[in-house]
């Protein structure tokens, strides 16, 4: 594990550099925070919804499909170290599962798992609608208040 | 195995100074070789556009970066109200600690001798420094992903959550890449990887791993390596034209200076890397004058080279669609590593065994084909049915 100890040595060191520059930027900037300011950033209008929580599903889908292979990569370092002392034993071992792998991940591709569907080329009609004003949307700093005027 | 020979003698004080001295040393070239490389690339980008680029501050504009990095200083530090605030504190440092953390484990030199120990010209050579790069990409990963999902904003989310997706999918194909290196080398040890490659093929022809290997597994780690960074064309993160800024919308002053040295820290390590692994890292002919310095002068070159790429792409290549992005990462580059190294596994031990092995791989090839169209049927199937149904289309 001594071998180690130069990395531990760095990770104070950059731990240190980013802390202190934030502690040093924290001294030396300006404070002058308004509701403007520290609202989420939205192009300079009023968001019109809340923050998002919600996301495709499809990138959950693609963390799931990922699982599957690093569960391969975890068993394939261990095997190329040792390689050149397993012989044909060792190859015909990967082999194996490395198909095995791969007609799950056929079955998946096949499925449409890992298409995007189709590309949008034109919008829907409900970003506009007619409650969405630039009295609605625009916000004064001076006032304070969210609405204008 | 690769270690260190300075501490096959035990601790002494001598030992702990020099560690220190490798460390700050490999520090304090990082932060410059950012700066540079920063100056770099604008420098090289605007040539390329007929521009004239930075200019003012210093010869040649060299202190730009220096500059822009000292008003970022003076900014003031803003934190949305939406924000979770401790995940976005948090995420700058595990952002820009991994960037730094990944120049470790790479050789930039031969081995020298200092006040009575021998030792090399790495920060460090644990034995399983193959390992360690993996699992600093997987954590510089979260930094991006907490920073956007910690922002509490439209834009972050959107682009950590497209950062985690496309990094997740790039890393494996980059993991079973490294893996062909592996195995040829038979060792996960930095050092180790890069003696394997020292002599010539006939004399002239370098024993680097892009030729043992073929080109493919080093095609396949550079596409990857460069979505893992988020550099272009694979900056789909913080696509300013649909996301804003992507996943550091939110951020100002130090913090975002953070995330921007860390995105072109991680330019510059994984050239090294590149050059440790496929072209010989420090390796090369002493040609004449000190025997020390010409490994530190061959393993700059071939970095170099790497850099000038990385601009040239940015340059030259449009951004990709997202949904190009993952066909790429999941239907080519995984299917494609995975078979290249069991066809490599197979010619290690025999080349009848290896080239059935390659008849096979194009077989399942083919069928990864077929499913990709029966997949983007069944896709077009579905959609027709639910737009039938009244309901709208599957974003």
């Amino acid at each position: 594990m001594i071998q180690y100890l130069p990395i531990l040595v760095l990770v104070i060191l950059a731990t240190l550099f980013a802390g202190l520059s934030i502690f040093a930027s924290a001294l030396m900037s300006p404070k002058k925070p308004n509701p403007a300011k520290s609202a989420p950033y939205e192009c300079g209008i009023i968001p019109s919804h809340e923050p998002p929580e919600r996301f495709p599903v499809r990138f959950f889908l693609v963390a799931m499909i990922f699982v599957v292979f690093d569960i391969e990569i975890i068993f394939i370092y261990p095997y190329a170290v040792i390689s050149k002392s397993l012989g044909t034993f060792g190859v015909v071992e990967m082999l194996v599962f490395g198909v095995t792998m791969f007609a799950a991940f056929l079955y998946l591709v096949s499925n449409g798992a890992l298409n995007w569907g189709r590309i949008r080329r034109s919008r829907d009609g409900d970003s506009t609608y007619e409650a969405r004003t630039s009295s609605s949307t625009i916000r004064r700093v001076s006032s304070g208040e969210k609405t204008a005027a | 195995m690769g270690s260190d020979p300075l501490f096959s003698h035990g601790i002494t004080l001598a030992v702990i100074l020099i560690v220190l001295v490798k460390v700050v040393v490999a520090f304090a070239v990082l932060l410059v070789s950012v700066l540079l490389m920063i100056w770099f690339e604008r420098k090289v980008l605007s040539d390329m556009q007929n521009r004239i680029g930075p200019n003012r501050a210093g010869p040649f504009g060299i202190l730009q970066t220096l500059a822009d990095g000292m008003k970022l200083f003076f900014k003031e530090d803003l934190v949305p109200e939406s924000a979770d605030r401790a995940v976005f504190k948090l995420a700058p440092y595990l952002s820009v600690v991994p960037a730094f953390l990944i120049f470790a484990i790479v050789p930039v030199g031969g081995v020298i001798h200092i006040f009575g120990h021998t030792t090399e010209l790495q920060v460090a050579d644990p034995p399983m420094g193959i390992l360690f790069l993996l699992v600093m990409s997987s954590i510089s990963v979260y930094g991006i992903t907490l920073a956007g999902w910690g922002s509490g904003s439209k834009y972050p989310l959107l682009g950590s959550v497209r950062a985690t997706a496309q990094m997740v999918s790039y890393e494996a194909a980059m993991g079973l890449s490294i893996a062909a290196v592996v195995l040829i080398s038979g060792s996960l040890s930095t050092r180790d990887i890069v003696t394997s490659q020292v002599g010539t093929f006939l004399g002239f022809i370098p024993k680097w791993n892009l030729i043992r290997l073929g080109i493919v597994p080093f095609v396949i780690f550079l596409v990857a390596v460069t979505a893992e960074m988020n550099r272009p064309p694979f900056d789909l993160v913080e696509a300013e034209s649909e996301l804003v800024g992507g996943f550091h919308t939110e951020y100002s002053s130090l913090r975002f200076a953070l995330f921007f040295l860390a995105e072109f820290m991680n330019t510059v390590t994984m050239s090294a890397v590149i050059v440790t692994l496929f072209f010989g890292g420090a390796s090369g002919p002493v040609l004449f004058g000190p025997g020390w310095i010409w490994p530190i002068l061959w393993f700059l070159i071939k970095t170099g080279v790497f850099l000038y790429f990385y601009v040239w792409v940015r340059a030259a290549l449009p951004r990709l669609r997202y949904d190009q992005l993952m066909t790429l990462g999941w239907k080519v580059l995984i299917p494609a590593s995975l078979g290249w190294f069991l066809v490599i596994a197979g010619m290690q031990v025999s080349s009848y065994l290896g080239f059935g092995i390659f008849v096979l791989v194009l077989v399942l090839g083919w069928l990864l084909s077929r499913a990709s169209g029966i997949g983007s049927l069944s896709e077009q199937f579905r959609l027709g049915r639910s737009r039938s149904a009244g309901t709208k289309g599957v974003k």
